[in-house]
């Protein structure tokens, strides 16, 4: 039908006919799949999530003398230094540490100590207090060698007085996700926020049929080295991300019944805007990064726009109770996009609260930012260099140790 | 005057001073936040307008920062009352401020600490 070239050189000329994926949804049933095939050259998808598995790399410069950092801490948040001297990984859910005037004991539970600003801080507010322009205080411990001879380091930096800055997420864009819920008698602190005793509320983080991944469902037109919208800046699909399990089970429709593909990320945290990049934490669970992410879906045959046709209606997630702390969970079962986007679920005859966790409202203007770039022919498609695995399996880590037997 | 220890010792009533600006020789102001029995409530408020202490009152109230908030929605399966909802066509966060009981369980549950209350 039209290749990427052909539609590059249309955006380059700024006619290239871009939809949102929420456009598709809405236009497809009365224009019909070919009609819509021929018009639109692309189209836009988005979410905006908390993503943990995300980090960025930094390299700060020489000092002089120079140092081999062995430890360091930015706002107090430890950064892996297991690279050159000056290189260091900062991961968004790393939290800060304690102990600094200002921070009161959690262990008496108060409300004052859940609210600390201190305490509700992690590796995901110092990348984006970065991102924002704001300094950072970076302290540091150096391995002395002959080479470097500096055993210790206490400055200040910005995104300007750093070489690199960029982010590399190992685990973004999940196609798919649970729901989470507590069949227990006591609260939960999760990474789906607090989950309320005796199936008190139910939480869902992907933002179903306008996440990017939902709308190709075999990663057929996304691969190594696609270009994305990434926190407001550009970014690349480096990689499969971690746990990417394609082989999840999947519908008649192709859509994963429970968490399947996920992405590996990579991206200039320099250009990248603090509107789509928020520090986040979950109480008594710990620090995260919200993020915006945009795919841009080249519209190369009808089956592109077929696949963006599917509907909250047609897509499923499993319910997994979190009060049994194990790995593999009891599920409640299967239950769709459109029922918990309602706001309500009804569980063992009881109705229950429904809340999201993505940001439908953000993820939406993600999809209508990245249309905007392509419109004014400041973002162009690439072609894939390498197809993404389609087969990897999903291996759990068992112990492997003397066993003692009782016998 | 030791207002918050007559409070204690005459009325049973808890002073939780939030903020204050007590000088020598100076008309001094007080925010505190009284905890007690209603009626001894009444009555140590009624003393202290007897002592010429101009009062007036303040109801504690959330307020959501909507330049932090980022509409994700966690607060709304939190509210008991259902005074924080999402539109469900623009997926933005609504507080309906006559609802709020002002329980503040979305406060701890705002994973960008948008919300706080206003004492």
């Amino acid at each position: 039908m039209r290749t990427i070239a052909e539609i590059n050189d249309k955006i380059q000329r700024q006619q290239a006919e871009v939809w949102t994926v929420e456009e598709v949804k809405a236009r497809t049933p009365e224009l019909g799949i070919a009609e819509v095939a021929q018009r639109v050259d692309v189209i836009t998808t988005g979410t905006f999530e908390p993503m943990e598995s995300s980090g960025a790399i930094l390299n700060l410069g020489h000092t002089d003398p120079p140092i081999k950092i062995y430890q360091c801490w930015m706002d107090g948040v430890l950064a892996y230094a297991g690279f050159g001297a000056v290189d260091l990984y900062l991961g968004a859910s790393q939290p800060a540490e304690y102990g600094g005037a200002g921070d009161p004991d959690p262990s008496d539970g108060t409300r004052d100590a859940l609210r600390s600003p201190v305490r509700r801080r992690g590796g995901g507010h110092v990348i984006a207090d970065l991102i924002a322009g704001k300094s950072v205080q970076v302290r540091a411990i150096g391995q002395v060698t002959d080479c470097y001879p500096r055993a210790s380091l206490e400055t200040t930096i910005t995104r300007d007085t750093i070489n690199q800055f960029y982010l590399y997420n190992p685990r973004n864009l999940y196609q798919n996700f649970i729901v989470g819920v507590n069949g227990g008698d006591r609260p939960l602190y999760t990474y789906l926020g607090c989950l309320q005793p005796r199936l008190g509320n139910a939480v869902y983080s992907n933002p179903g049929a306008i996440a990017p991944l939902f709308n190709d469902p075999y990663l057929d037109v996304i691969g190594i080295g696609s270009r994305v919208f990434l926190g407001g800046g550009i970014g690349y699909v480096a990689w499969e991300g971690t746990q990417h399990f394609p082989l999840q089970k999947r519908l008649p429709n192709d859509t994963p019944i429970g968490p399947a593909a996920t992405l590996a990320l990579i991206g200039d945290a320099k250009q990248m805007d603090p509107q789509w990049v928020r520090g986040c934490y979950f109480s008594s669970y710990g620090a995260s990064l919200m993020l915006g992410v945009g795919v841009p879906l080249p519209v190369l045959n009808e089956e592109v726009v077929r696949r963006c046709t599917v509907q909250d209606s047609e897509i499923v997630a499993p319910v997994v109770d979190f009060s049994i702390p194990r790995r593999v969970r009891p599920t409640f079962g299967l239950v769709s996009y459109a029922q918990l986007k309602s706001g309500r679920l009804t569980m063992d005859g009881k109705t229950v609260r429904v809340a999201p966790l993505a940001s439908l409202h953000l993820s939406r203007q993600v999809a209508i930012a990245l249309k905007q770039w392509i419109d004014a022919g400041k973002f162009t498609l690439t072609t894939p260099v390498a197809p993404l695995p389609s087969d990897r399996t999903f291996l759990a880590q068992e112990r492997i140790s003397s066993q003692i037997n009782l016998e | 005057m030791p207002v918050t220890y007559r409070l204690a010792k005459d009325f049973n009533v808890a002073a939780n001073i939030i903020r204050a600006q007590v000088a020598p020789n100076q008309i001094g102001t007080l925010l505190v936040e009284l905890s007690g029995d209603i009626d001894q409530l009444d009555a140590a408020m009624e003393w202290l307008r007897l002592q010429d202490i101009g009062i007036s009152t303040l109801s504690r109230e959330i307020q959501i920062d909507m330049e932090s908030c980022v509409h994700c929605g966690l607060c709304t399966g939190i509210c008991p009352t259902e005074a924080l909802t999402l539109d469900s066509e623009t997926w933005q966060l609504n507080f309906a401020r006559s609802r709020c009981i002002v329980c503040e369980q979305c406060i701890p549950t705002c994973p960008v600490q948008a919300i706080s209350t206003n004492l």
